[in-house]
């Protein structure tokens, strides 16, 4: 049935944005992650990219993660000579991650979780609408 | 009413799936014998509806009980729940809709 079906690709649509929600917290997490060992790489901000996803039974078309990849813009630097990670100059690079960037993904993610959501309590809406016919 | 006992003895066909081959006379002719074949027909397709409804009810629970034990997905079990409730709902209303035919049938004035 095409209601049970548009749940279903509401449903993935979840779970992507879900997914996403999970990267971002990951970034905000570690925005201040620096390397382990001197002169080494901190935290390299991931970003979440989807594609869509045809399910074979009924030919509805969701969405999915299609991978979590990194950021590759370059790390800031700092100068902390008294910090563990610095390097012989005294430099401490720091996570590519701009929690502005992060705030302005987090709410687009939030939206459109949410218009998912609208999505599944209307097909929901109309399914129980119809059942109510029988009545 | 009896414009109202037709109507119901053609739902009750349709949903028995006969009407479309025997048509009004030959739903008469089962209403009236009261054949096996006809109560056979609307238990199986209670069966069938009450069979597929616990089956989706089985999975709700089973998606229910895996995210309470920190494994399975809340969205998961939402749109399992949905599914559940949806299917209960489709055979209450059915369930109504045949028991109330069927008693429209008892009521005929012969």
């Amino acid at each position: 049935m095409d209601l049970d079906t548009s749940l279903r690709v509401s449903a993935s649509g979840l779970k992507a944005q879900a997914r996403r929600m999970r990267v971002i917290a990951e970034n905000l997490a570690n925005a201040d992650s620096v390397a382990s060992t001197a002169g080494g790489d901190p935290y390299r901000r991931k970003v979440a990219s989807f594609r869509a996803d045809v399910d074979r039974a009924t030919g509805a078309t969701g969405v999915k993660v299609q991978a979590i990849d990194t950021d590759k813009t370059a790390f800031a630097r700092s100068y902390q000579p008294g910090n563990p990670a610095a390097d012989a100059t005294g430099y401490v690079l720091t996570p590519n991650v701009n929690s502005l960037v992060e705030a302005a993904d987090m709410k687009a993610a939030q939206r459109s979780y949410e218009a998912n959501l609208n999505a599944i309590e209307a097909a929901k809406g109309l399914t129980m609408r119809t059942i109510d016919l029988l009545k | 009413m009896s414009i109202g006992a037709l109507d119901a003895m053609t739902a009750y066909g349709r949903a028995l799936g006969v009407g479309a081959e025997q048509g009004i006379g030959g739903l008469g002719e089962n209403a009236a014998a009261a054949t096996p074949k006809g109560a056979g027909g609307f238990g199986t397709m209670v069966e069938s509806l009450v069979g597929t409804t616990a089956a989706a009810l089985r999975t709700a629970e089973s998606a229910g009980v895996k995210q309470v034990a920190g494994k399975g997905d809340l969205i998961d079990v939402v749109t399992a729940m949905g599914a559940a409730e949806t299917a209960l709902d489709t055979v209450v209303a059915v369930r109504d809709r045949m028991v109330s035919a069927y008693s429209e049938i008892m009521r005929l004035q012969i």
